[in-house]
């Protein structure tokens, strides 16, 4: 508590030593050239380069993603377009498949009429054919066995034909098959 | 302080050596001169403290400035941070990026200065605060005073910023008696005389709390032979190792609050806009 006693006037505290304003102010002034001319432009360069680094990076990256978008919309288009022609394609082949279809079922159905429509005409004058030397041959048969089996009685022409015309008859009413 | 006399009240004859803890005073702020002493260029003990904590300051910072890159390490990424922090939350918060710019390097300045002169309170071995003579606050705020004068005569011309300052629109004529002197004293001297006399009766203040408690805590652990009074110096240690926590706080807050108030001066010299 002596301590009080002894002590300097308060205002001691408050009353500058020469000293110590030539030290604050060198102080002062030699701090302020470090931080004015050598720190903070110094890190002032860092920070600008920094953010230009960033800053170009940035742009390096949105460039990067503006590249890979519109590639994937090149690559998507191709596809949609190669989609479309291919439908495309796969549509005219069903359509031109069912044409061709179509047509070999016309051609066959037209051929198949031909060919049964000849098939018919050709029976047809065969059996004509058929018929008419059946017609001269069973006459000429008939007459035949019939001069043998009856000998010359038949000499009488109006008999000879009315037999034969009769006979004639008889096989007309026979079926076909039997024809032949 | 109660307790310390009743108790040399009542075992005073079985002390030995000493009556009581040593009791700090403001003459641990006017020591006496050790080297060049009688000299404009003489160093006493604060003085000696504030030189070696400038070197050792510009050393570190000048070091982590040189080796500076790119990619921040730890350390370098610590005081970017402290330079952004002065930056964005002291000067820019007042004044705005633009007006701001050109006093980011003055208040960086003295942010820096003022906080690890501070913090030597409580740096071993150096134990005050450069700060805690009357010049070196006194030449900060010397600084901003200058600063927030060129600014007004720079940005509205002298005569307008008294008008600005002196006569606030809307107060009768009556008022201005009283009003014009009261601001002239502020713009003059109270601005500047208060950035002073905070920063230094901070630290004083720290210093004397700290140095009592620990002086208390040596007499009661050490010095005193009655075992009693060992709790009580179990307390005052307690009690200074918290003070001491609580200065690297007050170190911090009084550098943040004349950075602050340096910038919202000068800001105020720069003419109203709505």
């Amino acid at each position: 508590m002596e301590t009080f006693a002894e002590s300097k006037s308060g205002i001691a505290l408050f009353l500058p030593e020469d000293y110590d304003i030539i030290w604050s102010t060198v102080i002062l002034i030699v701090v302020a050239i470090f931080f004015y001319k050598f720190f903070l432009p110094k890190f002032q360069a860092i920070f600008d380069e920094r953010a230009a680094k960033i800053e170009g990076g940035i742009a390096k990256a949105e460039k990067a993603q503006a590249d890979a978008d519109a590639a994937k919309k090149k690559y998507e288009d191709q596809l949609n377009t190669a989609r479309v022609d291919a439908a495309k394609i796969r549509d005219d082949a069903r359509t031109e498949a069912s044409h061709i279809i179509a047509d070999a079922r016309t051609k066959a159905e037209a051929d198949a009429a031909q060919i049964t429509a000849n098939a018919q005409k050709s029976i047809e004058s065969q059996q004509q054919q058929a018929l008419v030397s059946l017609k001269g041959e069973v006459g000429a048969l008939a007459t035949a066995l019939a001069g043998k089996i009856l000998g010359s009685k038949l000499s009488d022409a109006d008999v000879q034909s009315s037999m034969i015309d009769s006979m004639i008859d008889g096989i007309d009413k026979d079926p076909a098959g039997k024809a032949k | 302080m109660a307790g310390v006399a009743a108790f040399t009240g009542a075992a005073g004859a079985v002390l030995a050596a000493q009556s009581g803890p040593e009791i700090p005073s403001i003459d641990e702020f006017l020591p006496p001169e050790i080297i060049f002493a009688g000299t404009p260029f003489a160093m006493n003990r604060i003085i000696m403290v504030r030189v070696i904590m400038t070197v050792v300051m510009l050393l570190i910072l000048g070091i982590t400035a040189s080796r500076a890159k790119l990619i921040p390490g730890r350390w370098q990424g610590f005081v970017e941070w402290g330079l952004d922090y002065v930056r964005d939350k002291i000067v820019y918060e007042v004044m705005g990026e633009l007006r701001g710019k050109r006093y980011v390097p003055m208040i960086t300045t003295i942010f820096f200065t003022i906080f690890l002169f501070n913090l030597c309170g409580i740096i071993p071995g150096m134990n005050i605060a450069a700060t805690a003579t009357i010049m070196m606050p006194l030449i900060f705020a010397a600084w901003t005073f200058v600063q927030y004068w060129i600014a007004a005569c720079r940005e509205q011309g002298l005569l307008s910023y008294l008008k600005q300052e002196c006569t606030p629109p809307g107060v009768p004529f009556p008022v201005l008696i009283l009003l014009v002197p009261m601001q002239l004293i502020d713009i003059l001297i109270i601005r500047p005389a208060s950035l002073t006399l905070r920063l230094l009766a901070n630290m004083i203040a720290g210093h004397l709390i700290v140095a009592l408690c620990f002086s208390a805590t040596q007499f009661f652990l050490i010095l005193t032979e009655n075992k009693m009074m060992m709790a009580a110096g179990v307390v005052t240690f307690a009690f200074g190792f918290i003070m001491t926590l609580f200065e690297a706080f007050v170190a911090y807050l009084q550098a943040f609050i004349f950075a602050t108030l340096s910038s919202v001066y000068i800001n105020m010299s720069y003419p109203e806009v709505d």
